[in-house]
């Protein structure tokens, strides 16, 4: 995989405390990207460094392995809530924006009809902004953001101001779009993060607090368990006598930490197989990525 | 520069869709109409409305033809203004406060271009308001005053075009500069503040960019002082440069201002 | 009515279809914009009533972008 964007100790100070605190990373060309955190951690004025609005107090950009400080030519942005011009249509915006962002008059015109149709926006492109509802605003801020072709995606929040039906497009949208650009955006949905992401990057305060692949990140903090639920408590009593590893014990249930106890399920299937046991559920069980989340970015 | 053209092109539509291409050359027209015919129309109506003692005499002024302009300007030189600035005061400051500048910011056009787009754009609505304005005043002039040399006219409106150009820059550098609000206090402040000032107390110099407009009264007569009225010109075009470049220079720092 | 005959309504006319035309500019701008700062309805007869004046006004404080 060829590397697209490679940021060392970007860093944004407005006199206090660092908004954006010396963080570095890099992303792969055609993978996604989550920047995740809560409120106030920074997310927002990231993708604004990047996007070229907000000049970097400290910090290097490099794209392409060139050194850069404006990379506006090669992004797409869609801020969290795109304010468009109410006066223009959908098509006039859209063909603005891809106008500005360098395409030629008679190509942008059609790429810019070919977006809208892309984002389901075929039946209003002739419709003025104004009259917009939220949702289509949005798909109309992704269309704005891809019209151009551009290598890297950044967008912000896209889909957390929207209705589950909207954002299940929305989504589907984005998937699509992944198999060409790459794409960083932020959320604080962690659902999102899980259904398309190749690297998780966990903001707190400013600070790049965790950064890896979702599986790397699971297994580190996935703290796997085998929960046993037996058909009576005297069945889990007699567990307890032959288990070799330590149970933790809640009703009619047994919960083994299997990297303490180094022990696989299979291991523990074999015993209560043959010692016949009978049991209602044998399940592995490992944190969610909103566990995972409260643990990063909440606790420490 | 292909960036400058969709920028131009935008401001155009704007200004068409929020109808300021059409109301503002109206109002400026009905002015420029207004203004000979109640100069000549006025002392008929007071004698045929007013119920004046048979024996009364009322002395107006006799007005000739290159009064009307000359009040026709200072008409222009408050309303005028006054619209130029109301309309205008946000023209960056806001698309910055409600947010519609970002998806232009975040795109590799030169802040050089968005400017220009809007200076060019404004410029033109409000020097065809004025020159219309003026050109409606003189066709009445013509009927119910006397002819005034077309020389006279051409030289007069050249040299307030000057200052209307200032004004409608300093509109526009203080809109990048600071909030609407704030653009449009300042602009009243060096606009007509400065303006009235000048004329109390600026009988000690004679170059300044709020005597422009009387330079220009002068073309109907003759300039008192030929190199007061050039260094006037010089230097006011001179700031119009300096203001164009700060105002270019202030879009592109407050950039990270616009509401994402 | 002698009155009425002298005033040279060709010098007068063209200041009265400007005023309409621009009242009508307002008129039609309110309608298909129908957003304004304060009340819709007042601003409809500040328009129609304070003739040269309240066509500008509603342009510059009546009318509402966002």
């Amino acid at each position: 995989m060829t590397q697209l964007l490679q940021v060392n100790n970007l860093t944004k100070t407005y006199g206090g405390p660092s908004v954006v605190n010396s963080i570095s990373f890099e992303l792969e060309e055609r993978t996604s990207t989550a920047l995740i955190g809560p409120n106030g951690a920074g997310k927002t004025t990231t993708l604004s460094m990047l996007a070229g609005l907000v000049t970097p107090s400290n910090g290097t950009i490099l794209f392409q392995n060139q050194p850069k400080t404006d990379i506006r030519s090669s992004i797409g942005f869609l801020p969290q809530y795109p304010k468009f011009f109410p006066w223009l249509s959908a098509l006039e915006f859209t063909e603005m924006a891809a106008r500005l962002s360098g395409v030629e008059a008679r190509q942008a015109l059609e790429d810019a009809k070919k977006t809208l149709e892309f984002v389901g926006l075929g039946d209003a492109m002739k419709k003025r902004t104004g009259t917009f509802s939220g949702g289509m605003k949005q798909r109309l801020g992704l269309a704005q953001a891809i019209v151009h072709k551009p290598g890297l995606l950044l967008l912000d929040e896209p889909v957390s101001a929207l209705d589950p039906v909207g954002r299940r497009q929305v989504m589907n949208l984005l998937k699509e779009l992944q198999q060409e650009t790459t794409i960083l955006y932020s959320t604080h949905i962690l659902n999102d993060a899980e259904e398309m992401t190749d690297q998780l990057l966990f903001l707190r305060k400013g600070t790049l607090v965790e950064n890896g692949s979702l599986d790397s990140i699971r297994n580190k903090y996935e703290n796997p368990r085998i929960l046993i639920e037996f058909e009576t408590e005297e069945e889990l009593v007699r567990f307890e006598t032959v288990s070799p590893w330590m149970v933790t014990k809640v009703r009619k249930m047994a919960t083994i930490d299997a990297v303490k106890a180094g022990v696989g399920i299979s291991e523990v299937l074999a015993l209560l197989h043959s010692k016949k046991f009978s049991i209602r559920k044998l399940e592995m069980q490992t944190a969610s990525l909103e566990e995972i989340f409260m643990k990063v970015v909440m606790e420490g | 520069m292909n960036s400058f053209s969709v920028l131009l092109r935008k401001e155009l539509r704007e200004n068409v869709r929020n109808f300021k291409l059409y109301w503002i050359p109206i109002v400026f027209v009905i002015f420029g109409i207004l203004e000979p015919v109640t100069n000549h129309f006025l002392p008929e109506i007071m004698k045929s409305v007013g119920n004046l003692p048979d024996g009364a005499q009322f002395n107006w002024p006799q007005f000739q033809g290159e009064d009307i302009f000359v009040s026709l300007m200072s008409q222009y030189q408050t309303i005028g203004i006054l619209v130029i600035i109301l309309a205008f005061m946000g023209t960056i400051s806001s698309e910055r406060k409600n947010g519609t500048a970002t998806l232009l910011y975040v795109r590799p056009m030169s802040f050089g271009s968005y400017f220009l787009s809007k200076w060019i754009v404004i410029n033109g609505i409000i020097l065809g308001s004025v020159w219309l304005g003026f050109f409606a005043a003189w066709y009445y002039i013509q009927i119910l005053f006397n002819p005034v040399a077309a020389g006279d006219v051409f030289a007069f409106l050249a040299t307030y075009s000057v200052w209307i150009i200032f004004a409608v820059t300093v509109v526009l550098f203080f809109s990048a500069w600071l909030s609407t609000g704030a653009a449009a206090g300042l602009s009243i402040v060096v606009l007509l503040i400065l303006q009235i000032i000048d004329s109390v107390i600026g009988a000690f110099w004679t170059v300044s960019p709020w005597k422009v407009s009387t330079y220009a009264t002068m073309m109907f007569s003759s300039i008192s002082n030929q190199s007061g009225f050039w260094m006037s010109i010089g230097v006011t075009v001179v700031l119009i440069g300096a203001l164009m470049f700060l105002g270019i220079n202030s879009a592109k720092r407050n950039a990270a201002k616009t509401t994402v | 009515m002698a009155e009425l005959a002298n005033i040279p309504w060709n010098l007068i006319l063209p200041l009265i279809v400007l005023q309409l035309i621009l009242m009508m500019v307002a008129l039609i701008d309110i309608i298909r914009h129908r957003r304004t700062n304060g009340p819709f309805i007042m601003w409809i007869f500040i328009i129609l009533l304070a003739s040269l004046i309240g066509p500008i006004l509603y342009f510059i404080f009546g009318r509402r972008q966002e």
